[in-house]
């Protein structure tokens, strides 16, 4: 099997403006070699926009691109080092799927018999030898998605681009997909770089994940980092669910939760109100004056593996949301109506400044 | 020191830039050489006098005090508008009766109807002659009403514009999305209620096309008018009379001009309306296919019936005349009226010179509209290069076929043009006729290159194919059936145009739709007829071998199109 080498991108103050309008601002990145890295964020963030400058298809208003040793900044498309696959598959229709897998290998000129022998490789890899000699359209989209993506990888890229590769795709191929991708790039061990708005592919697929909104990224780091210690409150609440309470600071650094007083998670935030967050699963709930602050279900959603209760707790303004697992909520006889006491977490706090 | 081993490709993919958009400004100027200069010289023709010098609007003053102007405006535009309210009534009839319902043979009834678009504009006007003329076969029919006037005009156009509807109908009705259907029915609407609430509104802006174009076609025609106007002063004739008769120039650029501006005007009025069409029909859409219903069929037959009849009335009319000795006194059947060496100087020199016309006509035009389509959709291109590119391609619909004529004289066959010695040549009449006709191929090539996925390109040069490689193993392949028609398209229509050409041919190139033309004023009616039936014969042959190439394609094709 011929091993990819990938390559290390750096990424360095690229701006990108259409007009008056800042697509990208300021964008650092490091990105090592071998590595799976999602840009995540809401439409509009930027993130496509990113993937096409790093491809070349795009041009940036100003900042560098290095690929190795490489300044590709000024590079067209074609004399940069990478494959891409487009949310479409923009496979070409006219072309048998073992054609279009060798359409890359035969712009490269290289002899007949090495095409062949890399193309069954690719075929095998992707498990679609036996599909060799029909055509895209005659393909379910999932067997597309993987001809497209053998296609980009035919050529031994040292970069592979996917843009929302998966969303073309009902969820349970969606899911196959996943694991069949991050399989084959960590086998090849082929730079990655991901698009996506989905932030289940983003935390499942990528050894880290770029949150990005409105041309900034807001956090770089590991998909536990981000769901664990999201920077700002746009992360906290893009990346699941987030229950946000704003709070007065009090006189002696600390912050008052409910009835709690608590010591600032953070020192950094400045200002006379903080936002404390915390995720529905770190609440719990418990039965009538078990020592929490009152509490009433006013809502019940039953989510498969877990139930999701919408809770009004006293002396919090906003509704909670609580995620419950089945044997407490079976414990507990949930129901709408139901008067109970809420444990608000007290260590790991998230604060902002509000 | 790698800095400067890689400016050098890098310098020749931004030389390909450059260099595609090099070609797309010559193209661009190509196209500004042979339309719009040829009309400036038209315009500022109507502003001088015979001896060249600028009058003013004298020309227009002296036209408009003579009274002709009034007279032959009124009517056309009385003509084009009776003939628009007849074909686009009966054309929406038929076009409904073809998409919904399920009458049998409705694949041949659609092609018969088509004909007449396989035929030149003067080929109705002869038949009418013989059907409703002196001598005619049905003269008693009209109740002592010549023929010859604004009733043979009208028929006469009904005849050949009724394709042109149908086609823009067929394809508005046939967009149906059977939800909206099953949704009326569902709200338990009447049959007529789901007519004027769903069927009708989808339509609308096919028939707002539909009447402009046939409005405009009506408007600017020559060749009906004519052989069957009789005395009947239409503004197309009084160009020709005036260029032709009176050898007038100046003024025949003055109605030229005034027969452009109605024309510029319901073009302009398409355009806006095209504009604020928004897509009705979704992807999610769901084809249409009319449930069985032998009343709703019953319906759709007597719909179809009169312009079924009138049209192959018309044709096999036609047939019959060019095949009869000696109308109507000896209705023996030969060959003789096709025996053309006795009836022209050239005998079928002028058809075999339509053939190359019409030959060059699609190859020249088919290459040009497909090397601009792609130029403009799959490849980088400035901004105002496109939108000048678009204006241009767009501009022929709204030119009528004698204005775009009488530019091309006074623009080529000016003494200071150092292009003058195309005068009278095949190259000037191929690259007017590929201009009159540009805008049609044009928007079809548009589509089918919209058609295809916007990342081809993106992904061939991360394959690190050239332009010209995608191009030819993945653009030009899927554009094949496209570029069938444009090519059927061009064909067509350089075999059976006159308006335009009528000013420019020469000695050594007189075309068949013009010997035509000569045949009839030579009173020849039957050996105009015979010419008119070739020209039909040999257009019907072209769609035949198009459909013929269509059905291997689909054969060769059918396994990547997804219909294998």
């Amino acid at each position: 099997m011929q091993q990819n080498c990938g390559s290390r991108l750096q990424l360095q103050a690229i701006h990108k403006r259409f007009g008056h309008f800042t697509a990208l601002d300021d964008i650092h990145l490091d990105i090592q070699p071998g590595e799976l890295v999602c840009f995540l964020g809401p439409s509009g963030c930027g993130k496509t926009t990113l993937l096409r400058i790093i491809a070349g298809l795009e041009q940036q208003s100003s900042g560098r691109l290095l690929q190795g040793h490489r300044d590709i900044s000024m590079l067209p498309p074609r004399q940069r080092d990478f494959g891409i696959v487009f949310q479409s598959y923009a496979l070409f229709p006219n072309l048998s799927v073992q054609d279009n897998i060798a359409f890359g290998l035969r712009s490269l000129g290289q002899p007949k018999a090495q095409i062949k022998q890399r193309v069954d490789e690719l075929l095998a890899l992707i498990g679609l030898a036996d599909q060799a000699g029909k055509y895209p359209a005659q393909l379910s989209g999932g067997q597309q998605q993987r001809v497209a993506l053998a296609r980009a990888l035919a050529p031994a890229p040292g970069l592979l681009l996917l843009d929302e590769p998966l969303s073309a795709l009902d969820a349970r191929v969606r899911g196959h997909l996943r694991k069949e991708i991050r399989r084959l790039q960590q086998q090849l061990g082929v730079t990655s770089i991901l698009v996506t708005h989905d932030q289940e592919e983003a935390l499942t697929m990528a050894d880290r994940v770029v949150v990005m909104n409105h041309g900034v990224i807001e956090q770089v780091g590991t998909p536990e980092q981000i769901y664990r210690q999201p920077a700002t409150p746009f992360v906290a609440e893009f990346i699941g669910a987030m229950n946000f309470i704003d709070s007065p600071r009090q006189a002696d650094g600390k912050v008052r939760l409910g009835a709690t007083l608590l010591d600032m998670p953070q020192a950094a935030s400045q200002g006379a109100r903080v936002r404390l967050a915390f995720r529905p699963e770190e609440v719990q709930l418990l039965p009538r004056h078990s020592g929490g602050l009152p509490a009433c279900i006013e809502q019940l959603e039953f989510l498969g593996t877990f139930l999701r209760a919408r809770v009004r707790v006293a002396g919090l303004e906003p509704l909670l949301t609580v995620d419950v697992d089945p044997r407490s909520a079976l414990h507990l006889h949930l129901h709408v109506g139901q008067q109970l006491d809420a444990h608000l977490p007290t260590v790991n706090l998230r604060c902002y400044a509000a | 020191m790698s800095q400067m081993s890689l400016s050098l490709p890098t310098l020749l993919v931004r030389q390909e830039r450059r260099l595609l958009s090099l070609l797309f400004v010559i193209l661009l100027l190509l196209l500004l050489l042979v339309l719009p200069a040829p009309l400036f010289s038209l315009l500022s023709r109507s502003l001088a006098d015979a001896q060249g010098q600028y009058v003013g609007l004298a020309n227009f003053r002296a036209y408009l005090d003579s009274g002709a102007l009034q007279r032959a405006l009124g009517h056309s535009l009385w003509v084009a508008g009776l003939s628009t309210l007849i074909v686009i009534s009966s054309a929406f009839a038929a076009a409904w009766a073809l998409t919904r319902t399920r009458l049998p043979g409705r694949g041949w009834i659609r092609a018969a109807l088509l004909l007449p678009i396989l035929a030149p504009s003067l080929l109705p006007a002869i038949s009418l002659i013989y059907l409703f003329g002196e001598q005619g076969l049905l003269k008693s029919w009209l109740a002592g009403q010549s023929i010859y006037g604004p009733l043979g005009i009208v028929m006469g156009s009904c005849f050949w514009t009724f394709p042109h509807a149908l086609m823009i109908l067929l394809t508005a009705l046939s967009q149906a999305d059977a939800r909206h259907y099953e949704a009326a029915e569902v709200l338990r609407a009447s049959s007529w209620r789901t007519f004027f609430c769903v069927t009708l509104p989808n339509a609308r802006y096919g028939l707002v096309s539909a009447a402009f174009v046939v409005f405009i076609l009506v408007f600017t025609d020559f060749g009906v008018p004519k052989v069957i106007g009789g005395n009947y002063d239409m503004l197309a004739t009084d160009v020709y009379k005036q260029v032709i008769g009176q050898q007038r120039f100046e003024m025949g650029a003055v109605v030229s001009v005034l027969l452009l501006l109605p024309a510029l005007l319901a073009f302009l009025a398409d355009r806006w309306v095209q504009q604020r069409q928004a897509a009705t029909l979704t992807a999610r859409a769901v084809p249409f296919t009319p449930k069985p219903d032998r009343l709703r069929d019953l319906r759709g037959a007597l719909l179809l019936t009169p312009p079924l009849l009138f049209i192959l009335a018309v044709i096999g009319m036609a047939v019959y005349a060019s095949l009869v000795r000696y109308w109507p006194y000896n209705l023996q059947l030969s060959l003789a009226n096709y025996q053309f060496e006795r009836l022209l100087g050239d005998g079928w020199g002028s058809y075999l010179n339509s053939l190359r016309l019409a030959g060059l006509t699609l190859l020249a035009g088919t290459s040009l509209v497909f090397l601009n389509a792609w130029l403009s959709q799959r490849t980088p291109q400035p901004k105002p290069l496109l939108g000048a590119f678009q204006l241009l391609a767009l501009l022929p619909l709204a030119i009528p076929g004698m204005t775009l004529g009488l530019g091309y004289i006074f623009f080529f066959n000016h003494p200071d043009n150092p292009l003058n010695g195309l005068y009278g040549g095949m190259t000037l009449l191929v690259l007017c006729t590929l201009v009159h006709f540009y805008s049609v191929p044009h928007l079809n090539l548009l589509t089918a290159f919209k058609q295809l996925d916007s990342e081809f390109e993106a992904v061939g040069e991360s394959l690190r194919a050239s332009r010209a490689q995608i191009l030819c193993r993945v653009t030009l392949p899927l554009s094949l059936p496209a570029l069938l028609d444009v090519a059927l398209y061009f064909f067509v229509n350089a075999m059976t145009t006159v308006s335009a050409v009528v000013f420019l041919y020469g000695p050594d190139s007189n075309l068949a739709a013009i010997s035509v033309l000569n045949l009839d004023d030579a009173g020849q009616t039957a050996g105009a007829a015979a010419m008119a039936v070739c020209i039909m014969a040999t257009c019907a042959l072209a769609k035949l071998l198009h459909s013929l190439l269509g059905l291997y394609l689909v054969r060769r094709q059918g396994a990547w199109r997804g219909q294998a």
